[in-house]
């Protein structure tokens, strides 16, 4: 039984089916990437996955458990963070007040402040500002916090919706470190991708999701290898 | 003359105060859900019906005339009443309809502020002219030496003195406590709130019970202060109180009390100076309301960019 | 490394309800159930439904043990029951495609009918006489009946509803004109019939109010079954196409309804009144229906329009003492109203949404506020501008009673007549702007602004529009209103009478005709009738409010494109009754 199982998913919202069949697992510890072309419906199912979207059809069990029909708010309370696409942070509110709210789940007012000190190592330009509105930085520091969020609640699965969209490759690199290190510590990582090339060299699986369906699946290192990955997600002169 | 223009000033202070302590409901619901909570208004009308029926009918004898026994009980009752009835409005009226299209929750609070007008009217003993309410407090005025003389009751001094006191606590359990942050996430962006954890049920119902107990304490407040009620205060002062938290910019809570100040001090010296005299009071107060949304909707606190449309 | 087959996934899931067992539970039962129901609705029928005599004198209707006497001898809502019930047994072994959805909507009828009796008995005797045995006798009716329905709604959705069936029978043009002569004639008893149900309300008569609810919910109940057997659909398919003969012979059945039992001065009266607001709803329905703009402060140009029509009438009390013909103080009554509908729709090019229905709202309190302190003398404040007088042609006055040959017509007939034109006219205006260039540009504004304007209509200009539409067609009602009561006061145009005249377009459906007609007629009809509940009529109303918004807030003839819109589950719809229950 694997850590995350997604069997047979179907999403719509109103008439239109965004998703109509999507089937993946995730082991513990592993780090998994769905990719496929904008609009294939990775962050909907990612959006089902952390209850904000309710399935009309299909199953999501974590750890045993059904979740599809369970308010985000439990499924958080599971150990499951999702970092939203476009990172939507609280703008209008400070560092610390953000990572507050990644913990709001808990009441450990010294767990919650070592954990806000961990974060501040590993990003430290957020320990400097942590008094600073989050609207006033620049896509990478804002990225940084938006999973410093989430992780502020511990989470055993950590989902991160298009990490680096809009980043410089410096920038994305570093992200995609920080992921890497993430897994070292334990973290389970689902990862959402457009930037198919980066994801599956870090990834211990993946999926690919065309038109609301998972369509391939393999080890990150098959995908890449695999032509018609390379040809529809990777562009030219990357098959080396 | 001067004493005159300072008495007005006093009069909209006082009046600003409680519509400020109204706006605050309105302006945390639409924060919130986005809802114009038309039947708040009533939530205050009903907290002071709430309050004199208890101070009436249960409160012995022996007590009333304590106002430092009977002022904190009814202040109580009053919250409480109102509380009971916004949490109710809230899940039998709102909750069913969140997601259904923008004017179905609008109709159905004018529904809601209809109904609960006319249960009062219907059910409270003669509360079909004004019904009188007791002072709660220390009776009698306090005459300012300037000029002729400025009066102020002391009912006013307590009204002022409790909104702004309860306006600072809402501020600061807003901006610091937990529940607080929770708040202001969801009216950021609901769905990131939710990723948080934060259930978005108990923050709506949060937002209905401060509302409601403000709104329960500024109609035991007007009660004493006019030392009558009827039930027309409701839509009158509620629709002044949005009035108010539109200037301030709507979901910001300082915005709301100065909006209420501002409001009070318009009817005052609307009516005093300008054409009409008091009969034309409320039309100044409405047109200050037409004015203020074509010109400046996003109020005078307001961000020029909502986080949401 | 593995492709993944595409599976078929279903790409309709049906709906999981929560009585999803119990359905499937009774579904092989379904037309045992269906005709048992028929069968107990006319047990309850014939069984008696009261052991005494009320306070006030027998019930209508009361029923008693008098089937050997007289089996065929019962009248009003036992006779509908009656009805109801052979009905449903004939359905059901019929077979007929929709014989679930009809038979479910009598159910609701028979319920509906149940209740208000049983409920109107039972409060009446003080306690529970009507289902408890006294002098020997018992009164089983109510229950009897109440079961019936029930059983009726259960074994009609059990057995699955069926679909509505679309009927394309094509008849010969003579035979269509002959089937629809028929349907208008029968609506105009019916109409006559419903309107006098139960007599005049007030202390006189204490049953009007029962009676005519009970009326009502028959009167549902029918149409809902009709409307699942797809009759209705048929009915108006074909008048469809013979548009202009329908539309004509709509017309003079309406002027025809003097002749009928509502020939009275007070009924002739309440009919004006109804068209009165009625016209008015048409006008708001532009605004709200068609262009989706909330208007909170309506009915201040029923009221211009109506203080103006006082002050060019010639009442000693107008500050303008001259008095014009009537034809023209109506023109100028609707230009001045739709020229404050312009001022009044002015800011909705800046502002949007509830932000514009707070903004007329404060229009429409600040012209309360200035007709009551009676602003430069043409409002007459709170002594309100009487003694209007009324509209006279040829040296008829529209007040007096009118003779044509050996015809005697009750007082007011005239000016019922004027009110069926003037809504017709009002109806024609709407029909023909829906279907226009303008009527689409409002829809697709309702729709969505953005979108419209990203199409290339200016949506400032068109949006103004329809609130000085609106408002020309309220001030022309209002002109009429003037004459007809011979007072205007401010206080017949306060919030709450906004709140009114929106209710109406809401209950009926928004963007459709008949809706606001119907609306307008069920809000100004039933005050009338539920005189003895005169002191919680507001209550009602606001609670009703609340509930349509939850249960049916497409109204109860909803329009083709909003049904979409505001019922996410057209599907299954609610039955009509329910919502006059």
């Amino acid at each position: 039984m694997s850590f995350l199982e997604v069997r047979d998913l179907v999403v719509a919202y109103g008439a239109i089916q965004a998703v109509r069949g999507v089937t993946f697992s995730v082991e513990e510890g592993q780090v998994v990437s769905l990719i496929g072309s904008n609009g294939a419906g990775k962050t909907t199912t990612l959006r089902t996955v952390s209850g904000l979207l309710r399935p009309v059809s299909g199953e999501i069990v974590l750890d045993g458990t059904p979740i599809h029909a369970l308010p985000a708010h439990k499924i958080l309370g599971m150990g499951v963070a999702h970092s939203p696409e476009g990172r939507r942070l609280f703008a209008r509110m400070t560092v610390e007040e953000n990572l507050r709210l990644g913990a709001y789940t808990r009441d450990d007012e010294d767990g919650i402040l070592s954990d806000m000190d961990r974060i501040f190592d590993m990003f430290p330009v957020l320990g400097e500002r942590r008094r600073n509105k989050a609207g006033l930085f620049s896509g990478g520091e804002q990225q940084m916090l938006a999973i410093g969020r989430a992780l502020m609640s511990r989470p055993k699965l950590l989902m991160l919706d298009e990490p680096s969209m809009g980043l410089s490759p410096i920038m994305t690199q570093k992200i995609f470190a920080t992921v890497k290190e993430l897994q070292s510590e334990g973290t389970t990582v689902l990862l959402v991708e457009q930037n198919a090339l980066s994801a599956l060299a870090l990834s211990d699986h993946a999926y690919v999701i065309d038109l609301g369906r998972t369509t391939l699946s393999g080890t990150g290192r098959e995908l890449l290898a695999d032509p018609r990955v390379q040809e529809a997600y990777l562009g030219e002169g990357v098959a080396s | 003359m001067l004493s005159t223009l300072l008495s007005q000033i006093v009069n909209g202070l006082v009046l600003g105060s409680l519509i400020g302590l109204i706006a605050l409901g309105y302006t945390m619901v639409y924060g919130i859900v986005q809802l114009i909570n038309f039947a708040h208004g009533e939530i205050f009308m009903v907290g002071a019906y709430g309050g004199l029926a208890m101070f009436t009918y249960l409160l012995p004898t022996a007590l009333k005339n304590h106002w430092y026994f009977a002022l904190p009980i009814l202040l109580i009752v009053g919250a409480a009443v109102s509380v009971l009835v916004a949490v109710a409005m809230e899940r039998l009226a709102y909750r069913p309809l969140r997601g259904a299209p923008r004017l179905a929750p609008l109709i159905t609070a004018l529904g809601v502020s209809v109904a609960l007008q006319e249960a009062v009217r219907v059910f409270y003993p003669n509360a079909t002219a004004a019904v009188p309410f007791p002072t709660i407090f220390v009776p009698g005025t306090l005459i300012i030496p300037i000029g002729d003389g400025i009066p102020i009751k002391y009912s006013a001094i307590l009204l002022v003195v409790v909104a702004l006191a309860l306006a600072y606590a809402l501020n600061t359990f807003v901006e610091r406590s937990r529940m607080g942050r929770a708040m202001r996430a969801t009216a950021q962006d609901p769905d990131v709130a939710r990723l948080m954890g934060v259930d978005p049920d108990r923050v709506i119902v949060l937002t209905f019970v401060l509302g409601g107990a403000l709104a329960g304490v500024g109609g035991i407040l007007y009660g004493g202060l006019y030392n009558t009620i009827n039930i027309d205060m409701g839509f009158q002062n509620g629709i002044f109180a949005f009035t108010a938290a539109v200037l301030g910019g709507i979901g910001n809570i300082r915005g709301a009390v100065v909006g209420g100040l501002a409001i009070g001090l318009v009817k005052a010296l609307g009516g005093q100076y300008l054409p009409g005299g008091t009969a034309y009071d409320y039309v100044w107060i409405f047109v200050v309301l037409i004015v203020v949304l074509v010109f400046r909707p996003q109020g005078f606190f307001g961000e020029t960019e909502r986080v949401r449309a | 490394m593995t492709t993944i087959e595409a599976r078929a996934v279903p790409t309709a899931v049906p709906r999981r309800g929560r009585l999803d067992g119990l359905w499937s539970a009774l579904a092989p039962r379904a037309t045992v159930l269906r005709v048992l129901a028929g069968v107990l609705t006319i047990i309850g029928t014939y069984l008696p439904w009261a052991t005494f005599v009320l306070n006030e004198g027998p019930y209508p209707d009361k029923a008693t043990l008098n089937f050997f006497v007289d089996p065929l001898g019962v009248t009003g809502f036992r006779l509908h029951l009656l009805v109801i019930g052979i009905a449903m047994i004939v359905v059901a072994l019929l077979g007929l495609p929709a014989a679930g959805r009809i038979i479910r909507g009598l159910g609701w009828g028979t319920i509906a009918v149940a209740v208000i009796n049983g409920l109107y008995i039972l409060v009446q005797g003080g306690g529970f006489g009507a289902v408890t045995a006294s002098d020997g006798a018992v009164a089983f009716g109510a229950v009897v009946a109440l079961v019936g329905g029930l059983v009726a709604v259960l074994g009609g959705t059990a057995g699955g509803l069926g679909a509505k069936p679309e009927l394309t029978w094509r008849l010969p043009w003579w035979a269509e004109w002959l089937i629809l002569l028929v349907v208008f004639a029968i609506v105009l008893f019916l109409v006559a019939g419903v309107l006098t149900s139960g007599g005049q309300g007030g202390v006189v008569n204490p049953y009007a109010g029962a009676v005519f609810l009970s009326v009502l919910g028959a009167l549902g109940g029918a149409i809902s079954a009709l409307s699942a057997s797809g009759l209705l659909t048929w009915v108006s398919a074909v008048s469809e196409r013979h548009r202009i003969f329908s539309v004509v012979v709509l017309l003079v059945v309406a002027l025809l309804l003097p002749l009928t039992s509502a020939g009275t001065e007070y009924w002739m009266t309440v009919a004006a009144n109804i068209g009165v607001y009625a016209a008015t709803a048409i006008g708001l329905n532009i605004v709200v229906g068609l262009a989706g703009l909330l208007d909170l402060g309506y009915v201040a140009f029923l009221g211009i329009g109506a203080f103006v029509a006082a002050n060019l009438s010639g009442a000693a009390a107008s500050e303008i003492g001259i008095e014009l013909p009537f034809p023209l103080v109506m023109i100028i009554s609707a230009v001045v109203a739709g020229i404050f509908g312009a001022i009044v729709g002015s800011p909705t090019l800046r502002v949007r949404g509830d932000y514009l229905a707070i903004v007329t709202l404060a229009f429409g309190e600040i012209f309360v506020r200035s007709a009551q302190n009676n602003i430069g003398g043409l409002t007459g404040g709170a002594n309100a501008i009487p003694n209007i007088p009324a509209v006279s042609a040829f040296g008829q006055s529209f007040a007096a009673p009118l003779t044509i040959g050996a015809v005697k017509l009750p007082s007011g007939v005239l000016y019922y007549v004027l009110i069926v034109l003037l809504v017709a006219a009002v109806m024609l205006v709407f029909a023909n702007l829906k279907n226009s260039r303008l009527g689409r540009a409002w829809i697709a504004i309702r729709e969505d602004e953005d979108a419209a304007r990203a199409m290339g209509i200016r949506t400032g200009p068109v949006k103004i529009l329809a609130f000085m539409i609106g408002a020309t067609l309220a001030g022309l009602a209002g002109a009429f209103f003037a004459h007809k009561t011979g007072v205007v006061a401010y206080d017949s145009f306060q919030f709450i009478q906004s709140v009114t005249l929106l209710a109406s377009v809401i209950l009926g459906g928004m963007g459709t005709i008949p809706g606001a007609v119907l609306g307008a007629s069920i809000l100004f009809v039933l005050p009338e009738k539920l005189r003895e509940f005169a002191d919680y009529r507001l209550l009602i109303f606001g609670l009703a409010l609340v509930v349509i918004m939850r249960f049916r807030p497409q109204g109860l003839i909803p329009d083709a494109h909003r049904r979409a819109e505001l019922a996410p589950d057209a599907e299954d719809e609610t039955p009509v009754v329910d919502v006059t229950t």
